[in-house]
């Protein structure tokens, strides 16, 4: 793949080239510093180093060759890696000025906060009402149960699922097509009203006509969360995202305007990532 | 199996080979692979047929327990023999043995046979030798029951004793009979005529099912009913000390503990005592349970407690291998929209390993339900002929046995009487197992989820 190549791609599709003329306009607050984080799997340093500022209400898409550790960086802003025993985290990680690995903060509290969408649709075998009201059920959202389905139907349109499910509540989940269950996921993950939606290659078991929906839902989001994907496809970085990371065996490469990272990159390993040279 | 070794050396230009002809090495690897199914076949059918064996002999042995010969006798219930002070005080009517009881029964039984007009040229008493020593207990038990029938004259239906059940089950006959003192052929001379009167017959016997172990004089009268009880009890104990025990064991093991050499210690240890022998966990039974707590002998309580610490490792073990399948991506999931470990263990990951931890459960309560090695060293082993407890506790903590140790015990007496009993036992108890497994499987169709 080619840079020129992908170049005149992009200019084909109306969405990327709004998204980066708005890029060039808005400049939103910082939610997410990470600070020299380090993240070692045993003896295996998987993050080395990495300072970045992740801004609100922006998509902000990590993009490396597999292995790189933009999962592993991706799942210690909702301290997922604390599930696995043999994982270390150091350095400082803040979403809106507030330590997240301060020994105060209860990882229960802030994953309702920053909510997470997998590689896999991974939907609860209960049923699509049951899936989206459960997070709003541990976390007392609702006083009653007309509120409750007020929050579900809210969470299924912003998941642009509501009109094929709306019928069908009362069915499981695990029912869906893959594309339906990823959205059930993302309306799982924003029925908890987070501030902070994680998304871990949401798109990497969908077919393209999956993806693109899902796509379109990650740009809606962006009006309300600060989002952040890792992804293997350049050209879904490029078409949804406004900043871009490369991340390199474990380095933070690069970070930056997603139009400048696919156009004019600084760094050589940049370059090569994305015109298909390493990776 | 495979030649995958052999195929090295690389071959000359080939010439063109049809398809429809076979090679030599792809007719050797058929021929290889037809062979392997004919083991498995074989394997199989051999299986089948100890299968077939097993269960035609144990039904064409076992069957016969079921069945008991019972002789119709109307006994008037004098009063001169059995209330002599005429005032029914039911103190003194008790003080009347068995004993007391027997000429009655003579009576009756030579009225009986007058009646019907078989001639002998038997005493009252070896007609009435016919019946079990069951019978004037039988009598005296009804009468203590009913003192307004005293002066009456009551129909019963009597055990007979075992040899005349055994003559009417061809075990007994004429030709076996030279040498045994219990009946001689002028009284098997008597059954056939009372058998053709239809004063006496064979027929289903509740009381083999509901019934005491007796005594080795009364074969007749013994049945699995007490140590069914005996069996439950414990069966109860173990469902309900090793399904929490187990379950919150391998919840915390698998969900929570650490994953350190501890954990590895203990998890090779539950490995281990699964596999250590049934006795050992008997005679720790023996020595904590009874000798350092001092619960009673015999009681289906320590029995219990020893089968709930023989089957805590199969518990521990199938949870732990049905929590370990539920795919890490649900637990995920819940960590995700902010479920706390216990919210994602106790909501999602725990309804899905159900049907297995209960599947798992179903079958250690079953293997415990079949064991009689550790019985045997907490007394529930022997005649143990106590009526059948009135209350949970009692049912707890009197003496009992067990169902296979019932059977074992019978197994062991010498009168072909008792043998016939323990198939019969053997019976009741696959009953038993097999409508546990069939609970298991069921419990498995109905709450098994796809995700």
């Amino acid at each position: 793949m080619l840079s020129t190549h992908l170049h005149g791609e992009r200019q084909n599709t109306a969405m990327k080239d709004r998204n980066i003329s708005e890029n060039d306009v808005i400049t939103q607050p910082v939610k997410i510093a990470a600070r020299k984080v380090q993240v070692y799997y045993g003896d295996n340093h998987a993050i080395k180093d990495v300072n970045v500022e992740i801004d609100d209400k922006t998509v902000t898409a990590f993009i490396g060759p597999s292995g790189c550790g933009k999962s592993t960086f991706l799942r210690c802003i909702n301290r997922m890696n604390d599930t696995i025993d043999i994982c270390r985290v150091t350095g400082d990680i803040e979403i809106d000025g507030e330590d997240i690995y301060d020994r105060k903060v209860d990882p229960v509290q802030l994953r309702a906060k920053v909510g997470m969408v997998f590689q896999k649709p991974n939907p609860f075998p209960k049923s699509i009402y049951d899936n989206v009201a459960y997070g709003p059920r541990i976390h007392g959202l609702a006083r009653n149960k007309a509120e409750l389905d007020d929050i579900v139907e809210r969470a299924l349109k912003r998941g642009a699922i509501w009109n094929e499910v709306k019928d069908r509540l009362n069915e499981p989940g695990t029912g869906l097509s893959g594309g339906q269950q990823q959205r059930l996921c993302i309306a799982r993950a924003v029925a908890t009203e987070p501030e902070v939606l994680l998304m871990d290659e949401p798109c990497s078991a969908l077919d393209p006509i999956a993806t693109a929906q899902v796509e379109e839902l990650i740009d809606e989001l962006r009006q309300n969360y600060s989002v952040v994907i890792v992804t293997h496809s350049m050209q879904q970085a490029a078409r949804v995202s406004q900043k871009t990371a490369f991340f390199h065996l474990g380095h933070l490469v690069e970070f930056g305007d997603t139009d400048k990272i696919f156009t004019a990159p600084e760094d050589p390993r940049t370059e090569s990532y994305i015109t298909g040279r390493i990776g | 199996m495979t030649d995958v070794a052999n195929s090295g050396a690389p071959a000359a230009p080939k010439a063109a080979k049809s398809l429809l002809t076979q090679d030599a090495r792809t007719i050797k690897r058929n021929r290889a692979e037809t062979r392997f199914k004919m083991y498995g076949i074989a394997a199989i059918s051999i299986g089948m047929l100890m299968l077939v064996i097993l269960l035609t002999t144990i039904i064409g042995r076992g069957t016969g327990a079921f069945q008991q010969t019972f002789i119709t006798l109307s006994v008037p219930l004098n009063a001169e023999k059995i209330d002599k002070t005429g005032n029914r005080d039911i103190e003194e009517i008790k003080k009347v043995s068995t004993f007391g009881y027997a000429p009655l029964l003579r009576d009756a039984f030579a009225l009986k046979v007058a009646e019907l007009g078989i001639e002998t040229d038997l005493s009252a008493k070896d007609m009435a030798n016919l019946l079990s020593k069951d019978a004037p207990a039988t009598l005296r038990d009804y009468v203590l029951e009913n003192l307004d029938q005293i002066g009456q004259t009551v129909e019963f239906e009597f055990l007979a004793q075992s040899r005349v059940d055994g003559y009417l089950k061809d075990r007994v006959d004429r030709g076996s009979i030279a040498n045994d003192k219990n009946i001689s052929a002028e009284q098997l001379d008597l059954v056939d005529g009372l058998l053709a009167a239809g004063t006496l017959e064979k027929r289903f016997n509740i009381s083999f099912i509901t019934g005491a172990d007796a005594s080795d004089a009364r074969p007749e009268a013994a049945g699995m009913g007490v140590s069914m009880i005996g069996s439950l009890s414990m069966m109860l104990v173990v469902l309900v000390l090793a399904l929490p025990i187990g379950v919150a064991a391998s919840i915390y093991l698998e969900e929570f503990a650490p994953k350190n050499w501890i954990t590895d210690v203990i998890e090779v240890n539950i490995s281990n005592l699964a596999a250590v022998p049934s006795i050992v966990f008997g005679i720790l039974g023996l020595a904590v349970f009874i000798n350092y707590m001092h619960l009673p002998n015999s009681a289906p309580l320590v029995g219990g407690l020893v089968l709930t610490l023989m089957t805590l490792p199969t518990i521990i073990i199938s949870t732990r291998a049905s929590l370990k399948a539920v795919p890490p991506s649900i637990r995920d999931a819940a960590h995700g929209v902010g479920a706390s470990k216990m919210q994602s263990v106790f909501h999602h990951v725990l309804p899905l390993a159900a049907p297995g931890i209960l599947t798992g459960t179903i079958i250690g309560l079953a293997q415990a339900l079949g064991e009689t090695a550790p019985l045997l060293l907490i007394g529930m082993v022997g005649f143990i002929a106590s009526n059948p407890p009135e209350t949970i506790a009692e049912g707890l903590l009197s003496p009992n046995s067990a169902m296979p140790a019932q059977i074992y015990e019978w197994a062991k007496r010498s009168d072909p009487a008792f043998y016939e009993r323990a198939w019969g036992g053997i019976i009741i108890l696959l009953v038993f197992l097999i409508s546990m497994n069939a609970i298991a499987v069921m419990l498995r169709r109905r709450f098994e989820r796809r995700w």
